[in-house]
């Protein structure tokens, strides 16, 4: 399984795992191909599309369609570590400043036209514009295609996490055809290179997507791992159906007018376990449970009381309601398993002793000022743990307000008033994308914590960047997360699960964060 | 006649110039912000902030308001900030599905409610008419969302009879569309049903006091007869005058209607629109569903002067 | 009602007494009206008492009761909190009848007001009853979304919404009648002996637009409660946890296969008020005046 054939110039070769999680293929080694072709998978899917311009898009609605549709340079493989896709290989020059990434051959778009460099060029170009995550390519000098099959970034400055950065997919830097990189944000024709074609789209209805037939799957492997890998369309069409109602999702899976869906409520699941038609596929560690503390607005500006509310919590009781059993406890801001899981900060995490919390607010002179937790209604699980926080906070003899209103209200509060004390979200994506991901809105600029000045923490943090080693930079991310829970600047609550499901003859599919449907087929 | 629609006509210009004030403003109270949304659950405010200025967000109040009317005179309802289309062309394509399953709707509704009044005031009094009144009532007193949710409970997920959701257009597939519509437009009628059985029999019951049936009556008319001849004439006047309201309603309750059974329509966009902070949308939306209903109005003020010419003269502009 | 207005001008309190009683002898001949009053009493009972008829606090976590179905001990059943159903639909009884009868209260005013202005004076007429015009021209329901929406979801927004929906709707309804009352004779009279507007619009003409008014608000009432379920089901009314009837079914569709009782009873709830005011109304309309119709919606 030669997954990496370049691992050894990639600098972040220690991400690299042993691989071999996900689709078990033949002894013989053979590339996949599909036991059965044709079909219309129906794919429910919770939320709405907003867009699938993904150069402009960090929605996870949009990723699920958008990932069958386009494809980058480089991307993620199943656990994680950056793996070629649109590249067939890249070099890294010995000071670490020019990255050349030569271009896999006979690639073309779903228009019928090959794939250049000077597309990859535009594409780049299009994302240092308007890409939402254009931070990337902040530290690049310039870029040029040589030739038609080369193309060349040239840094500023050495940045190791480069290429961790670059095959970042939270807001992948799609490779779209030059004419479409022209296009203002949102206003592109929807042609990739990936092994689905858009074919429609009915707001709020569904997305179809159709085989694309002179789609050609990466040589370097043999199945599909991650966003990348070999990838085939078995089935003719993929449709996303926006389904939002979730007892309609699983009742559209049980009379089989779904053939997959995502988010089966843990209740439902419950039940859904002995149906022989359908096939439960949960998703591990979905999103970290997270409540951010604001440190400038009174009274969690004083660490007594933050550590009041750290040490005064039962994670099991919140995280059991939130998500009513789909979860598991975990203190760190990486998932289990992960190369950069760390245990820094750990022995502040689920304490769950009320004595303690109650001993914390008196040295910390609090005197029943109001504690506001702000949530929001449409992410229920986020609802009901402040919901169960805010009563266990009661019980400490914290003057806790639950303060509801809709996602986008919350946000806006959390940036634009002081009117709370914590703010209840969930780090998904980036956690998932690598420790820098998972730490970006707690860290300055960000600040979303409001901390004072921390010279110890913008140490480490850009230590985590310009280590060298994957050690170091592990080092720094533990010492991070350290800070993180001394000083409370947010109490995580745990992981959430994220249940899929398919129908029973639908065979192939591997839970990932983003459903994907290539290597996927209907049997029979 | 071409004077009465002509004033009706030009009494409309005032109130759609304030249903398009109001559309307006309206949103520009709103607390939320749609950068965020597209931005997702974990962006940074750099982002936000980045998506609001390519969108226009950021533009003054006053600059967004002459926008707003300037693109209206040019029929443009503005781009929508989430779909990557125009307002105009979200709302036109779901149109058809919204009024197919109104329509459906009242198609049931006036079998249902005109079949039931008549029974009902034919036989006054008796267990039938109480029975059918009382069902006309509990239907105007059942909350819409949760009757929607019952209803897949029973037909959808025990019964198995009916899908739960979605939608299949009727030139796609007419029995799919049946099948798929038939819960969501019963939800929908059954209040207007209970509104209008009730009005069908109060107004039967006043018609067939009137002399000229007990006339017919007592020729020896056949009871049928007499309802179907000259009964039913009469009682469809009010029931034309209550169009426009049952109308509204249709397009109201299909913001519920539609959120509960995940069907792609104008509701639907409505709804998700405003919890999504799509501005254009939500302004277009309003001004449109409002446009559409002074329009059904108008058409039953002249269907109703049509029928009854005494309107069209000393109405008090009510 | 011409002819009584034109008697009441005599001796208005004698009359209206008897008239009441009249209005009182014919209520209570009205089977509906008895059903729909006994309806409606079982609820305000549960919301005057509350806290006497609610087992436990409506927001009391019950960790080791979670998806209880409804028992002795749990009449109701338990939802995913583990919370006692029964005390908070006994709770939400008490809000929903607050917002409706806050809502009553200010269209009532509200709609009086305008409807009266613009009956009254000719020249405040047009301008007032196009801006009427100009709201109504919204479905009902889509306007209150959109106001509560706009205003962000809370109780007192809910309220506004729904006054600002209802208003021109009673606003129409008080207009006409004032219309009428304005060209009867004895109202003429009175202006001509001098009354002022004031004096005219209090003594003759407000209280013989009150049988509408009443119905009307009979029925408004109920359209409030149905509007703040739907206004709590779309997440715009008041925030949860409030246990308002709307929110709780909202809270409980998603586990309306494995726990449908968290779904079923605030929804009977919501339908038993309605029910309960709109026979009232019924009751209501034929007492004070069979021939009356009042539009509806």
């Amino acid at each position: 399984m030669t997954i990496l054939k370049h691992s050894r110039r990639m600098l972040c070769g220690a991400a690299v795992m042993a691989i071999g999680t996900f689709a078990a293929l033949p002894a013989s080694a053979a590339q996949f191909t599909c036991p059965n072709k044709g079909g219309d998978m129906v794919f429910g899917q919770e939320a709405q599309v907003a867009g699938l311009d993904m150069h402009f898009s960090s929605a996870i609605s949009a990723r699920n369609v958008a990932m069958h549709i386009y494809e980058s340079l480089m991307t993620r493989g199943e656990d994680n570590s950056p793996i070629h896709e649109l590249a067939e290989s890249h070099e890294v020059s010995d000071d670490g400043l020019t990255y050349t990434f030569k271009l896999r051959p006979g690639i073309t778009f779903h228009n019928g036209k090959a794939m250049t460099s000077a597309d990859v060029l535009a594409s780049f170009e299009r994302y240092q514009k308007i890409g939402i995550d254009r931070a990337t390519l902040e530290p690049v000098e310039s870029m040029t295609a040589p030739d038609p099959s080369t193309f060349v970034i040239k840094l500023k400055n050495k940045v190791p996490v480069f290429i961790e950065q670059l095959s970042s997919f939270r807001v992948p830097i799609v490779i779209l055809p030059a004419e479409e990189a022209a296009k203002e944000a949102n206003q592109i024709e929807y042609i990739g290179t990936g092994p689905y074609k858009f074919a429609e789209w009915v707001p709020d209805g569904f997305v179809k997507l159709e085989r694309f037939d002179d789609y050609v799957p990466n040589p370097a492997f043999e199945g599909k791992t991650g966003f990348g890998g070999y990838k085939v369309a078995c089935f003719d069409t993929v449709t996303f159906r926006i389904v939002k109602e979730p007892g309609a999702r699983v009742a559209g899976l049980e009379t089989g007018e779904l053939q997959g869906v995502e988010d089966v409520p843990t209740k439902a699941a419950e039940r859904l376990a002995d149906n022989p038609d359908i096939k439960l596929i949960p998703v591990e560690n979905w999103w970290i449970h997270i409540a951010i503390v604001n440190q400038s607005s009174p009274p969690t500006d004083k660490l007594g009381v933050r550590k009041a509310i750290q040490v005064g919590l039962d994670m099991e009781e919140i995280m059991e309601i939130a998500t009513d059993g789909a979860y598991t406890l975990n203190h760190g801001l990486q998932y289990p398993g992960n190369p950069y899981f760390v245990e820094g900060g750990k022995e502040w995490y689920n304490v769950n002793d009320k004595e303690r919390a109650k001993q914390y607010l008196e040295e910390a002179g609090y005197n029943g000022e109001p504690v506001v937790l702000l949530t929001n209604s449409d992410y229920t699980n986020m609802y009901n743990a402040a919901l169960v926080m805010s009563e266990q906070l009661k019980d400490i003899g914290i003057n806790a307000e639950l303060k509801v209103v809709d996602w986008p209200t919350s946000r806006q509060e959390r940036d634009n008033t002081d009117n709370w004390n914590l703010f209840f979200t969930g780090f998904g994506t980036g956690p998932s994308i690598g420790p820098q991901g998972a730490v970006v809105d707690l860290v300055p600029p960000a600040n979303l914590s409001r901390a004072p000045e921390n010279p110890e923490l913008n140490d480490a943090w850009s230590r985590m960047q310009l280590e060298e080693t994957f050690e170091g930079r592990k080092a720094a991310f533990n010492d991070v997360q350290t800070i993180f829970y001394e000083n409370a600047y947010a109490i995580v609550m745990g992981d959430i699960q994220k249940v899929q499901a398919v129908r029973s003859n639908v065979e192939g599919f591997v839970p990932f964060r983003i459903p994907r449907l290539w290597n996927v087929w209907f049997e029979g | 006649m071409i004077r009465f629609i002509a004033g009706r006509l030009v009494s409309a210009v005032p109130v759609i110039l304030l249903v398009t004030l109001i559309s307006f403003l309206l949103m520009k109270l709103v607390p939320g912000d749609p950068a965020m949304i597209i931005a997702g659950l974990s962006a940074t405010p750099a982002e936000v902030e980045h998506i609001r200025q390519q969108l226009g967000l950021d533009q003054p109040f006053l600059t967004q308001l002459l926008t707003w009317y300037g693109n209206l005179l040019q029929g443009d309802l503005g781009q929508s900030l989430l779909l990557g289309r125009g307002v105009t062309t979200s709302i036109l394509e779901r149109l058809p599905v919204t009024l197919s399953i109104s329509f459906y709707a009242l198609f049931l509704t006036l079998l249902a409610a005109l079949t039931s009044g008549t029974l009902a005031a034919l036989r006054q009094n008796t267990w039938i008419d109480q029975i059918l009144m009382s069902v006309a009532l509990i239907g105007v007193s059942l909350p819409n969302f949760w009757l929607g949710l019952m209803l897949i409970i029973l037909f959808a997920v025990w019964l198995g009879w009916l899908p739960s959701g979605g939608y299949v257009p009727f030139l796609e597939d007419p029995w799919g569309w049946l099948a798929a519509a038939t819960l969501p437009a019963v939800s929908l009628a059954m209040l207007q049903m209970g509104l209008l059985a009730r009005i069908t029999r109060a107004t039967m019951l006043e018609v067939l006091r009137q002399d000229y049936i007990r006339t017919a009556k007592a020729k020896g008319m056949p009871p049928w007869v007499v309802v179907g001849k000259h009964a039913f004439k009469n009682v469809m006047i009010p029931v034309v005058t209550v169009t426009g309201i049952i109308f509204s309603l249709l397009m109201g309750g299909s913001v519920v209607i539609e959120t509960v059974y995940s069907i792609p329509g104008v509701g639907r966009l409505m709804a998700s629109a405003i919890l999504r902070r799509d501005y254009p949308v939500i302004q277009g939306g309003m001004l449109f569903v409002a446009a559409m209903l002074l329009i059904v109005n108008l058409v039953v003020d002249v269907l109703y002067a049509w029928f009854d010419p005494r309107v069209r003269y000393g109405r008090d502009g009510d | 009602m011409a002819t009584e207005a034109a008697a009441l001008t005599r001796d208005e309190s004698w009359l209206a007494r008897l008239r009441r009683n009249r209005v009182l002898r014919r209520l209570r001949q009205h089977k509906l009206f008895l059903t729909g009053f006994a309806l409606f009493a079982i609820v305000l009972v549960m919301a005057i008492f509350a806290p006497l008829i609610a087992p436990l606090p409506p927001d009391e976590i019950q960790f080791r009761h979670r998806f209880e179905p409804p028992s002795l001990e749990f009449p109701m059943g338990t939802d995913n909190f583990g919370r006692d159903l029964l005390s908070r639909v006994v709770y939400g009884a008490r809000l929903s009848l607050e917002i409706g009868f806050t809502v009553v209260l200010l269209t009532g005013l509200f709609g009086t007001a305008i409807g009266a202005a613009a009956g009254y004076f000719r020249k405040l007429d047009n301008p007032l009853m196009r801006v009427m015009d100009a709201l109504m021209a919204f479905p009902a329901i889509l306007l209150a979304v959109a106001i509560a929406a706009a205003l962000g979801a809370s109780a007192v927004n809910a309220v506004i919404a729904l006054a600002a929906v209802y208003t021109p709707r009673t606003a129409r309804i008080v207009r006409a009648s004032v219309l009428v009352v304005r060209e009867m004779e004895y109202v003429q009279a009175a202006r001509a002996c001098g009354a002022t507007n004031w004096r005219i619009m209090r003594r003759h003409i407000l209280p013989n637009s009150l049988a509408p008014l009443i119905v009307q608000l009979t029925f408004i009432f109920a359209y409030a409660v149905l509007a703040e379920a739907i206004l709590s089901f779309l997440g715009v009314g008041p925030e949860p946890p409030t246990p308002t009837w709307g929110n709780i079914v909202a809270e409980g569709r998603q586990y309306i296969r494995e726990a449908p009782w968290i779904t079923l009873f605030p929804g009977l709830a919501i339908a038993m008020t309605v029910l309960g005011l709109n026979l009232l109304g019924d009751g209501l309309r034929d007492a004070l005046d069979p021939r009356m119709r009042v539009q509806q919606g």
